[in-house]
């Protein structure tokens, strides 16, 4: 996928037409070191005018005193979107434009900008406005307080009913399958240390659910109240089409948090609710073959076969599964250390002992929900 | 510090009034040993267990704490703090102070025997009969048929290890149940067993319900196979496409029969005519597929092979100690 990635026209081949008062602070800062902060951009679905939006963003971090780059991944069927980038762009403004040639998806366009990212923290932003731009300098300000991953919470919620009725279905299901208390697992800006990002394998469609696999992996993931933004409060309906893929993406989300490394758990149950009532059958029906009477031609003999078999089906795939862990697992560890949080804004001084009694013993920070919007 | 020669392992899931006792404990039981640290677990504890064993940890230089992310459960607890003790000999020994520290030196003579596992099993088991015991008993014959590895309680975490026999077993899922099944098979560790005193608990609560008795049958399916066939997952494949194929017999057969000794004109009503054949032909087709998942299992197999077992050392970075 990589191969497949195309970088459209880089700043520096039009630089020196740029006017030297319109040269960013923090673009010629961020040639010489790492910026303190990458935003990525994927440009997937409801675009809005992506250099306002840009410009929303730099202004946001820009007057909270953070150096930056700007990372845009957009899918090609809106690529055409991405001229007047292009110009911000030529304007010495700390934007790259990284398009794949092929539709790729939310996850993989997130994982292209994971990886081109230079900053200690990412922050991920959607390609239209669910809160203000304000909030993610909020974001960035709770990782910098120790969490390894900050996400937005819209709350209060001040949408069409038909959204929050959604919100929260999508919230009931996340909360029984992942055990998560999380409020807002849809809303798509997120701020996290680089590394959390960049060592937390994405793929298929998780990029929706980041703040449950980081949860699970066992990071600090904090929710952040901000308040909704005009544009978010329209009442959304999506294709039924959706609302299976999203069904699908939650089932195999619930198989990787519960059951990578025990699938027999999972198929063994599938298994045993299918042969069970296969087996209570046959067993009723070699009685009755006891008992005189003839069963070859019962049709209920063969449902009773069919359950055995694919319970059994069920089982061996589990085992399959079982044996693949096994083989696997030699030197990976499933457990992750508790670390406390490098510091992000002072330079790293990672050798110091780190201070015992003031750890953070949370893992999960849900703010008071009842914070008024400003 | 110099390596020490004994780590004794704890893992520690809400268990804040146990700490301190157990660490005088094991001051006490091992007042006589030259060389020992104890590594405390924390399993991401949500209680004052962490801020504890912290403070002891930070005072006590034979006392070292490895703290996980979040709660892991009880196996990844131990194979962490396998994974930082530093002994030649490892002890593992639950964190409630139901085990008793003293029969720890006891183990270490059994060891010292040559073994690279001593189990201990609880005489006088101090447990609730029929949501303890029971399972237990049940389980633990289970195990013993099942595996061929005969010990009497694998249920009791009191137990010790050879360092050599340790870095050949990988604890995952579950497993900690069933660590003599696991070590017997891919470790080929020679065990024995010793009595070891068990107490009534007197801080906190049990954290183990009957509802895990159905995972433990998976996982029990799961110790066999390993156990018996993770050289030649194809013959395990094999043996129940075998026994398909034989079901499947009997019902073509029974048809033949049916067919063969009608003396009235057959009647080709649906029923009659197809019933039997077509339970043989789930059967066959039960066993095709079984067949072809046994090849996977070679795959699965081979594949692990050529990436050469590759063994700890890699290890994430961090934690406290």
């Amino acid at each position: 996928m990589r191969s497949n990635a195309l970088e459209f026209p880089a700043p520096d081949a039009r630089a020196g037409t740029v006017p030297a008062d319109r040269v960013g602070s923090a673009t010629s800062e961020q040639r010489g070191r790492t910026p303190d902060v990458t935003l990525i951009m994927t440009v997937v679905e409801r675009p809005e005018t992506l250099d306002e939006l840009y410009s929303e963003y730099a202004l946001a971090l820009r007057s909270a005193g953070y150096t930056f780059e700007v990372i845009i991944t957009a899918e090609p069927f809106y690529r055409s979107l991405l001229a007047p980038l292009e110009a911000v762009a030529a304007d010495g403004e700390p934007v790259r434009i990284i398009g794949p040639a092929r539709t790729v998806g939310e996850t993989a366009l997130l994982r292209l900008g994971i990886e081109k990212s230079r900053g200690r923290i990412i922050v991920a932003v959607p390609a239209y406005r669910q809160v203000k731009p304000e909030a993610a300098t909020e974001l960035i300000a709770a990782v910098e307080n120790g969490a390894d991953l900050a996400v937005a919470w819209r709350w209060p919620r001040r949408d069409a009913l038909i959204n929050r009725v959604q919100n929260r279905a999508l919230h009931l299901v996340t909360g029984r399958l992942a055990h998560s208390r999380l409020h807002d697992v849809a809303c798509g800006l997120r701020a996290a240390r680089g590394d959390v990002l960049r060592e937390i394998p994405l793929y298929g469609d998780f990029a929706r659910f980041l703040p449950l696999i980081a949860l699970h992996r066992g990071y600090r993931v904090v929710e952040v109240p901000v308040a909704q933004h005009v544009n978010d409060l329209r009442g959304r309906l999506y294709r039924p089409g959706v609302y299976l893929r999203r069904l699908v993406d939650l089932l195999g989300l619930f198989f990787l948090l519960r059951f990578t490394e025990k699938p027999l758990r999972f198929f063994g149950l599938i298994g045993s609710v299918l042969a069970l009532p296969g087996l209570i059958i046959t067993a009723i029906l070699g009685i009755e073959r006891i008992a005189g009477h003839a069963i070859g031609h019962r049709p209920l003999l063969l449902l009773g076969v069919l359950l055995i078999t694919l319970g059994i089906q069920a089982i061996a795939l589990g085992l399959i599964g079982e044996m693949i862990v096994h083989f696997s697992i030699n030197g990976r560890r499933s457990y992750r250390l508790f670390a406390t949080a490098p510091a992000i804004g002072a330079a790293a001084t990672s050798d110091a002992p780190p201070v015992v009694d003031d750890m953070l013993m949370e893992v999960e920070v849900a703010e008071p929900p009842r914070r008024r919007a400003d | 510090m110099i390596r020490p020669a004994l780590s004794v392992v704890v893992p520690l899931y809400n268990e804040s009034e146990c700490v301190a006792p157990l660490v005088n404990a094991v001051h006490r039981a091992l007042a006589d040993e030259r060389e020992w640290e104890l590594v405390l677990v924390d399993d991401g504890s949500s209680d004052d267990t962490a801020r504890i064993a912290a403070r002891i940890a930070t005072s006590d230089e034979r006392v070292r704490l490895v703290r996980l992310a979040r709660n892991y459960g009880q196996t990844q607890a131990m194979q962490a703090g396998f994974d930082h003790a530093r002994g030649d000999v490892v002890v593992s020994m639950d964190g409630d102070l139901q085990n008793d520290p003293e029969d720890i030196p006891r183990l270490l003579e059994k060891l010292d025997e040559g073994y690279d596992l001593v189990a201990g099993y609880r005489v006088r088991r101090q447990d609730r009969f029929v949501t303890r015991k029971v399972p237990s008993f049940v389980a633990n014959r289970l195990i013993a048929w099942l595996t061929g590895v005969r010990v009497r309680d694998n249920g009791c975490s009191l137990k010790a290890y050879r360092r050599s026999m340790l870095e050949q077993l990988h604890l995952y899922s579950d497993m900690h149940r069933f660590i003599p099944a696991l070590a017997a098979a891919t470790a080929q560790a020679s065990i024995v067993e010793v009595p070891v005193r068990h107490h009534p608990r007197t801080h906190g609560t049990s954290k183990y319900g009957l509802s895990r008795i159905l995972k433990i049958l998976a996982d029990l399916l799961t110790i066999k196979m390993i156990a018996s066939f993770r050289e030649r997952p194809l013959l395990m494949f094999g043996l129940g496409a075998l026994a398909a194929a034989l079901l499947g017999g009997c019902f073509a057969a029974s048809w033949l029969v049916i067919f063969a000794t009608s003396t009235t004109p057959l009647q080709y009503d649906i029923a009659e005519a197809y019933v039997l054949p077509a339970c043989s032909i789930l059967w066959a087709a039960l066993a095709c597929y079984l067949l072809l998942l046994g090849l996977v299992g070679e795959e699965a197999l081979q594949n692990s092979r050529e990436a050469g077992y590759e063994d700890i050392g890699a290890l994430a970075a961090g934690g406290i100690e």
